[in-house]
């Protein structure tokens, strides 16, 4: 830590370096270029969103009480939605919050200085990831409620308390995305000594993911793929096989979660048989079960964030410190 | 000449005078005639007959007569016009003729049966004539209909067509009633225009349709409708039937009428269903069946129901298995109560629900991420 002094007040030390940390956080010139860069994107796809509203609404569109959500999804195909941009920036996002989390403080030896304080040794490590989930927080939820803020004032229809709760519930799985991101690099700033490897190291996995995985399925899933004559049966168990493995790139699990959450007409993220759909409506859900569909992504969501977040803990805890 | 010369001059002048005064009696008498072509005519009553009569005069000198009718019965009518004007005195040219015509009105009210008359030029010659009244004349109005009977379901409109005769000399202005069972609808169409009263010209016919609804909720069976075109003077009466069929309808619901339902997949659901009579006649083995989604299971406890009475209704339950591989949302499931005269059917929307089970799974695996967090928490923490 920088700068690091007495505060006057007597507060508790945790909540004190959460503190430091988010005001280190906020003030750096990364954060901010970051800052500008999502807040333009997100502008962009509104933008976009606000001049194709009028030409989404169908008639006898079973979303068409969904009005509102329209706005975090649809595109004409030159900007991406606001939806696409999360997904997109949010793995750069958390990378940049955390991958010089704890190496740069040891190259520059404040971590000696810092550990040498009458505090915890896990009170850095967890004020680190608190202060940068705040960080992160707070500028998702600043972001979506803008977006719905200038879309109700340029739309003038209010979103239901059914979207509204839609929208919190989309901006906080947005949240845990970008946390899992943040986690994954806080732990690769431990396992790497230098900043520069660190970040390499978390922009290689979400390029990894992002580009080449889908690649590699589509690969996979061309060498196993039964053939056309395979009975119905063997196809479904081989769409499931393969979308299995796409699940297992994290970002795709956020597109499930927030696609059936934002579109309350998906019914279901797996492969449908035709037996399956005969005799079904196309009404929307309600929001408990589009929350029940996307239940298994979040937990799988969820339980990667926390499991980095261990797996950095250990880590950090076991390294051996010393100064320079 | 002499006295005795007058005097025979005299007689002889006295003798020719009278003999004259008794030729010229005697002349009349055989010179003027009455004629007429059609002696004795056959009509119905309430016609009306001329009779074109010539007065013939042929002697030397003109002729001045009464003329009169006598012999018709006292309610006929009767006219003597000559040249429009009604006469009862002639007077005719030597060796001429002068037509006279005679109107006799035959009233309606009048006996079968010969009606002999004279015409009577008064001192000159007596015609005879005859009318002979071919029917039994009456007061009377008719109220006729081919068809009385008609037969049709509670829902059919009986048709029928009736004839209204005026048989009476004046023209009537008829009320028509009706005196039906309570709920029914009877309506007059004379001249096919809905009315309760009906002109009617002395001796014509009108033809009066009646229109009969019965009530929804009439019974199988005969009824008989009375109906009356009545005047202060006259009343016809008829009577109409209806044959009503009994109607089969039946209708499938619920107790409350909500026709949705939710469950979760692979689940049972019992729905309580309601299957009503509400035609008039008794239903006999209602059939429950029901189309479903692919591998979903509907049964009925009954499946069948033996006799429902009219307006009576049975309870049914309907226990539906969703699919295992329903998905969540919604489905429709379609239900029908059959029998062969009547069928409904009921769409019912059944809401499935995502298991609870992955949900608590999910809840379950995060909470042993947590665990493990907070275990590492009270290992390394604190040191």
């Amino acid at each position: 830590m920088k700068n690091k002094k007495h505060t006057e007040k007597r507060q508790n030390p945790f909540t004190v370096i959460v503190q430091k940390e988010i005001s280190d956080q906020v003030r750096s010139l990364r954060f901010l270029i970051l800052l500008a860069i999502i807040v333009l994107t997100c502008t962009g796809a509104m933008y976009t969103a606000l001049t194709n509203i009028a030409g989404s609404v169908k008639p006898n569109d079973p979303e068409g009480s969904f009005f509102f959500l329209k706005l975090f999804t649809i595109s004409d195909g030159t900007m991406p939605s606001f939806l696409v941009f999360i997904t997109f920036l949010g793995p750069v996002l958390g990378i940049c919050m955390g991958f010089d989390a704890i190496n740069s403080e040891r190259n520059r030896g404040t971590l000696s200085f810092m550990l040498a304080q009458p505090i915890p040794r896990d009170y850095l490590i967890n004020a680190k990831f608190t202060a940068a989930f705040i960080v992160i927080s707070i500028l998702l939820f600043a972001l979506g409620f803008l977006t719905t803020g200038l879309g109700l004032i340029i739309v003038g229809i209010p979103p239901t308390v059914d979207e509204f709760f839609r929208i919190v519930l989309f901006l906080l799985i947005a949240c845990v995305y970008v946390a899992f991101w943040l986690n994954l690099s806080i732990l690769l700033s431990v396992q790497c000594k230098q900043a520069a490897t660190s970040a390499l190291a978390a922009i290689a996995i979400w390029l990894f993911f992002s580009v080449f995985y889908n690649m590699l399925v589509n690969l996979i899933a061309k060498g196993i793929a039964p053939s056309e004559f395979a009975s119905a049966n063997q196809m479904v168990y081989f769409q499931r096989f393969v979308l299995d493995l796409l699940r297992v790139d994290p970002a795709h699990l956020f597109n499930e979660a927030t696609s059936a959450l934002l579109i309350p007409s998906v019914r279901s993220l797996g492969p449908l048989t035709m037996e399956q759909m005969v005799g079904s409506l196309p009404t929307p859900l309600s929001l408990g079960q589009s929350l029940a569909v996307v239940w298994p992504q979040l937990t799988g969501l969820i339980a990667a964030t926390v499991i980095c977040f261990a797996l950095s803990y250990v880590s950090f805890m076991r390294r051996e410190i010393r100064s320079r | 000449m002499s006295m005795r010369n007058t005097n025979f001059i005299f007689l002889l002048v006295f003798l020719t005078a009278f003999t004259l005064s008794a030729n010229e009696a005697v002349n009349s008498e055989k010179l003027t005639k009455l004629y007429t072509p059609f002696t004795k005519i056959s009509i119905p009553p309430g016609e009306s007959m001329n009779f074109s009569i010539d007065l013939i005069n042929n002697s030397d000198e003109k002729l001045t007569t009464d003329i009169f009718v006598s012999g018709l019965p006292r309610s006929w009518e009767y006219s003597l016009k000559s040249g429009n004007w009604t006469i009862n005195q002639l007077s005719v040219l030597p060796a001429e003729k002068k037509s006279v015509s005679l109107n006799v009105k035959v009233p309606h009210q009048v006996n079968k049966g010969n009606y002999p008359f004279r015409v009577i030029a008064q001192g000159c010659d007596t015609l005879q004539l005859n009318i002979n009244v071919s029917e039994q004349g009456s007061s009377k109005s008719e109220f006729t209909c081919d068809q009385i009977n008609m037969q049709g379901n509670s829902k059919s409109t009986f048709t029928y067509n009736a004839v209204l005769r005026n048989q009476t000399s004046e023209e009537q202005l008829y009320a028509l009633t009706a005196e039906s069972p309570r709920g029914w609808t009877v309506n007059f169409k004379p001249d096919y225009k809905q009315a309760t009263s009906v002109n009617v010209t002395a001796n014509a016919t009108k033809n009066v349709t009646i229109e009969v609804v019965p009530p929804a909720t009439v019974a199988a069976g005969t009824y008989k409708i009375p109906l009356r075109a009545s005047t202060s003077s006259t009343s016809a009466e008829l009577t109409i039937e209806a044959v009503i069929t009994g109607t089969y309808t039946v209708e499938l619901t619920t107790p409350r009428g909500l026709l949705s339902s939710n469950l979760t997949a692979g689940e049972n659901k019992q729905i309580e269903l309601e299957v009503k009579n509400t035609g008039s006649a008794e239903l006999k083995d209602i059939k429950l069946s029901a189309s479903s989604p692919v591998d979903w299971s509907v049964t009925f406890q009954p499946a069948q129901i033996e006799r429902l009475n009219a307006g009576e209704s049975v309870r049914v339950i309907a226990s539906v298995k969703a699919s295992s591989k329903a998905i969540v949302g919604d489905y429709v499931t379609r239900m029908e109560a059959k029998t062969p005269e009547a069928t409904s059917t009921a769409e019912f929307r059944i809401s499935v629900k995502a298991s609870l089970l992955a949900g608590w799974l999910g809840v379950f695996i995060i909470v042993i991420a947590l665990g493990g967090v907070y275990f590492l928490f009270r290992k390394y923490g604190r040191r």
